[in-house]
């Protein structure tokens, strides 16, 4: 398959998945039993109340007209505008993206490099102490849920050594120690979990590649044991890796909502707990579909770099 | 005549080489004492079933045993070089490789230029554009097409026959003086396989290479070798030149293992001999002959330590003198309850059944980029009650797919199908699926695991309605019996038989239904070959017994030769020739046919050059398939017009353009050379 038809393919798929969940997001909203003027005011509004802002949200409209309503303004950069705090919703999700991007970047890059790094160290490891403690560590990590280590982290490095900031966020403004030591603890805990993930993953996938023919066939031809690892090994023992690092994203974005929470860190997370406290519903619409976004073009580039990385898919057909 | 034991310059001289790995059961003795010579230039053939611990001496040779291994030996050298201790710097070097699988043994995410010039960068300190000419150059040599493309596309981009040369060249690259060859042509189909041996023969003069060849197949190692060991359980058991070891065997494993091979020039040759037993346990020390227990001749005296006697000939036997004229026995025929061919019913008729393949996702369908393929065209066949046809052809010809759709396990896109004087609808009847059976060629993927062969077979039992509540167990019974397995086996889970057990497991099981057609599809090439000659003895009794017609599906022409009594060879989705077995391994043949048979690796066949295939692959859409590939082509009128089918006796049918005069004045390629 040549790869411009690959790639129109997957791009389609990536439409198709973000229209249907918008198609979710809005009837989950909307569909629900229950009047949606009501659950923003509360039931004590009064009816000249729940009217007046029926008629602001159109709400009269039939459901597939308000649909489309939302769909165009969104196409057409308009987010819409959050209930509670009478500003742009794009413009309170852009603040607290750029926080949340902070956090989650730094926690993927922790997962991309520490997971793979571990992964491949316990595979030319393999039966050895080293491998077996990894192994353990990771289990643990896996099966610990994340905001037990964040109440620990909390415990232990702010309560106790009073090292590092227990909640919160400090803007650059603030000098860079400041900020820096307010990411720690979060970055840790969310990514943790994700690490001894990709890290029994990579450990797999390698053990199974140094294990190959191929593997056998490069000693054979009297390479170095560096060689044979890096240059033979690693690059199709990386395959699986990126797929899985692709799912992670997702899991990263699900983490962000405990460990924001649990830090009270202004992020994206955290917006989406307040949306949901508040009934800003039009905010909540919003903010849902930026989360479902980036996790659909995660996959979606984890899908055009597996292709990229591997040859079977990138050259498809006969030489000869 | 040259001794090829006791060189005195061996390129390669192995003396007393044992290797232990650490198992479950304690240490595994893989090899025992093994000593081997090859003399610059010679080719060795080692010669031996799974289990007999060849693949260990490559790698030791290698020094890849990896470090849990324990290995001993006098003397492993290597023109000079102690292997112990030399071996990681000479292999690749001067030692290359060729393994069994290529298309495992080349990576995937590398370029094969890449993979082919890193020895020559790496060993030979070539600088990369020269390298890469080289390696173009090498492909070249190897008659690869289009090296320079070659040189820039991915294993998965190259056919079987293509892939086995590059592994070829990449273990020349290093320019060494020794080639090991692990099962070079196992997975290749025996035209390509034809092609690789004359290129490995070519190859031994041009550069003056000595050769090991690794290989369980007797006939490519009487195609290549000067001589060969036979391995039985990591221990010698007779070596030679391959003229006495192969034409004149005197170890009773040797003689048992030649008598166990259907051979394609002997057709209907009675029954096979088949070895009884299985391997011994390598953890457990056993003095004596380890054969012993398996033997045909143990007498008093095997339970001794045995020395190999001789010189040229060595045998590790200590009765070999006294069963020097003896051969192998073969069990007595049973009583055959023959009803005579020409008297049997049409059972089973396809016709005109045609299958399509492929076309791509729905994006390539809308682009109407590929229609797919007819893996199988248009195919008509028709099977007696208790008669063999077999089906033979390379890899990817559709002859599985053409058993799957006379099983309607697969959905027709045309043609009918007949079967008892019924029409079998494209939904198959559950009368139907009883009545016709299919036997796979992998009963270790076939076989549920966790169900012991007794619920395996009960459960087709019950399924059929054979049989309920306790007359099940009787059933389960009398399905062992059938395929001569003892009823206690119902107990045992799959992983606790022998491959041999499984196969015979899923041969009763398909035969719980009482049917009266069953499909083998490869029933019998993942076996040894004295473990296939006892189920190809059972599937011939069985159908003098049940009656059974077997549509035998396989790529062994040996086998085919063997069991079947009429054949069809396939060629891209179509019968090309079909007929009597005899009449279609006799002239006049059809021009594929004619390569099939010329190819097959003969015992005793004097080398002579089959018909070289032109290269083209791709098949003309309106004249004869085969055209394109076919060293006799006529002109266009064998692309632009279907070939007429030909009667070249009766029942005997050849499509091909060529008269039948032609046709039958070649040589008789499976007879004795003229």
């Amino acid at each position: 398959m040549p790869i411009a038809v690959f790639l129109l393919q997957r791009l389609a798929g990536l439409v198709g998945v973000l229209l249907g969940m918008s198609l979710l997001i809005f009837g989950i909203i909307h569909i629900l039993p229950g009047n949606v003027a009501y659950a923003i005011l509360g039931e004590f509004a009064t009816p000249a109340a729940v009217a007046q802002l029926e008629v602001k949200l159109g709400l009269k409209d039939p459901l597939p007209l308000q649909y489309w309503h939302w769909l165009d303004a969104m196409l057409h950069g308009n987010f819409g505008q959050s209930i509670v705090m009478n500003r742009p919703a794009a413009a309170l999700i852009g603040e607290a993206l750029g926080r949340s991007a902070l956090l989650a970047g730094f926690a993927f890059a922790l997962v991309a490099m520490g997971g793979i790094a571990l992964g491949l160290y316990a595979a030319t490891h393999r039966g050895q102490a080293s491998d077996k403690v990894l192994t353990l560590a990771q289990f643990v990590l896996i099966a610990v849920p994340e905001f037990f280590w964040a109440i620990v982290g909390v415990l232990f490095f702010a309560s106790w050594l009073n090292l590092l900031p227990a909640t919160g966020y400090a803007p650059m403004s603030e000098g860079i120690g400041s900020w820096a030591a307010h990411l720690v603890l979060p970055v840790m805990v969310l990514s943790f979990g994700l690490v001894a993930h990709v890290s029994r993953l990579t450990r797999s996938s390698m053990i199974e590649v140094l294990d190959s023919r191929y593997v056998l066939a490069a000693r054979a031809r009297g390479f170095a044991e560096q060689r044979v690892l890096w240059r033979h090994a690693l690059p199709n023992a990386l395959l699986p890796a990126i797929t899985v690092l692709a799912i992670d994203a997702g899991l990263l974005i699900g983490g962000i909502v405990v460990v924001e929470t649990v830090f009270a860190y202004p992020g994206l997370g955290r917006l989406l707990v307040f949306a949901i406290e508040r009934h800003d519903l039009p905010l909540l619409q919003v903010g849902m579909m930026v989360v479902t976004a980036i996790y659909a073009v995660a996959n979606f580039i984890a899908e055009v770099l597996y292709a990229v990385l591997n040859p079977r898919i990138r050259v498809g057909g006969a030489a000869a | 005549m040259p001794d090829a034991l006791t060189v005195k310059n061996a390129a390669l001289d192995i003396e007393a080489l044992s290797v232990a790995y650490p198992s479950r059961g304690g240490w595994l003795q893989a090899l025992d004492n093994v000593s081997l010579a090859i003399p610059p230039g010679g080719v060795l053939g080692l010669v031996g079933e799974s289990g007999s611990g060849k693949s260990t001496v490559v790698l030791a040779l290698l020094g890849l045993l990896g470090p849990a291994a324990r290995i001993s030996a006098q003397r492993l050298n290597f023109d000079g070089h102690d292997l112990l201790r030399e071996a990681p710097m000479l292999r690749g070097r001067r030692i290359g490789v060729v393994f069994q699988d290529t298309a495992a043994a080349l990576n995937p995410a590398l370029t094969i230029g890449s993979q082919l010039t890193e020895p020559m960068r790496l060993h030979l300190g070539i600088e990369p554009r020269l390298a890469w000419e080289r390696g173009t150059d090498l492909l070249a040599e190897l008659g690869v097409p289009r090296p320079a493309h070659v040189m820039r596309s991915y294993a998965h981009q190259l056919s079987g026959g293509m892939k086995q040369r590059v592994g070829i060249a990449t273990a020349l690259a290093g320019e060494p003086d020794l080639l090991l060859l692990d099962e070079p042509t196992t997975a290749l189909d025996v035209t390509i396989e034809a092609q690789i041996l004359s290129l490995l023969d070519d190859l031994r003069v041009r550069r003056s290479l000595s050769m090991l060849l690794v290989s369980h197949n007797l006939g490519i190692v009487d195609r290549l070798c000067d001589s060969v060991s036979v391995l039985y359980a990591g221990r010698m058991a007779e070596s030679g030149t391959t003229r006495a070891v192969l034409h004149r065997p005197r170890h009773p494993y040797t003689k048992g293992l030649l008598a166990a091979l259907p051979r394609p020039d002997r057709p209907h040759a009675g029954r096979l001999a088949p070895i009884p037993g299985g391997l011994p346990d390598l953890t457990k020390s056993d003095p004596g002959c380890n054969f012993r227990s398996r033997c045909a001749f143990s007498a008093a005296g095997c339970e001794q330590p045995q020395a190999l006697r001789g010189v040229v000939h060595q045998v590790s036997c200590h009765r070999v003198d006294d069963v020097a004229d003896e051969s192998w026995p073969v069990e007595a025929e049973p009583p055959a309850n023959s009803i005579a061919p020409r008297a049997r019913l049409p059972l089973l008729q396809a016709e005109s059944l045609s299958i399509r393949f492929g076309g791509g996702g729905w994006i390539s369908r809308m682009l109407g980029k590929s229609a797919g393929v007819l893996a199988v065209d248009h195919v008509s066949l028709s099977i007696r009650t208790g008669e063999v046809v077999g089906l033979v052809g390379e890899s990817g010809c559709g002859k599985s797919t053409l058993g799957r759709l006379m099983l309607r396990l697969l959905p027709a896109r045309t043609g009918t199908l007949n079967f008892g004087g019924g029409a079998v609808e494209p939904e198959a009847s559950r009368d139907f699926r009883r009545r016709a059976q299919i036997v796979f060629q992998n009963s270790d993927t076939s076989l549920n695991p966790r169900q012991t062969v007794g619920t395996i077979l009960g459960r087709a039992v019950r399924w059929f309605d054979m049989a309920t509540g306790a007359a099940v167990a009787a059933e389960v019974d009398r399905l062992l019996d059938l395929v001569r397995l003892p009823r206690s086996y119902a107990t045992r889970y799959p992983h606790q038989l022998s491959g041999g057990e499984k196969q015979r497991v899923g041969i009763a099981r398909a035969l719980a239904s009482r049917p009266e057609f069953l499909v083998c599809d490869e029933a019998v090439s993942a076996l040894d070959v004295s473990v296939q000659a006892a189920v190809l003895n059972l599937l011939r009794d069985l159908r003098d017994e049940l009656g059974v017609a077997y549509l035998f599906i396989s790529h062994d022409i040996g086998v085919i030769a063997h069991i079947a009594d009429r054949v069809a060879v396939m060629y891209q989705g179509t019968i090309v020739e079909e007929g009597p077995v005899d009449d279609v391994l006799h002239p006049p043949y059809h021009p594929y046919t004619e390569l099939l048979l010329s190819s097959v690796p003969l015992i005793g066949r004097e080398r002579r050059d089959s018909p070289a295939p032109s290269t083209g692959a791709v098949a003309a859409s309106q004249g004869c398939k085969f055209a394109a590939r076919c060293a006799r082509k006529l002109g266009p009128v064998c692309d632009t017009l279907a070939p007429p089918v030909q009667q070249a006796g009766p029942d005997h049918a050849i499509r091909c353009h060529i008269p039948l005069s032609e046709l039958a004045a070649v040589p008789h390629w499976l007879g004795p050379p003229a």
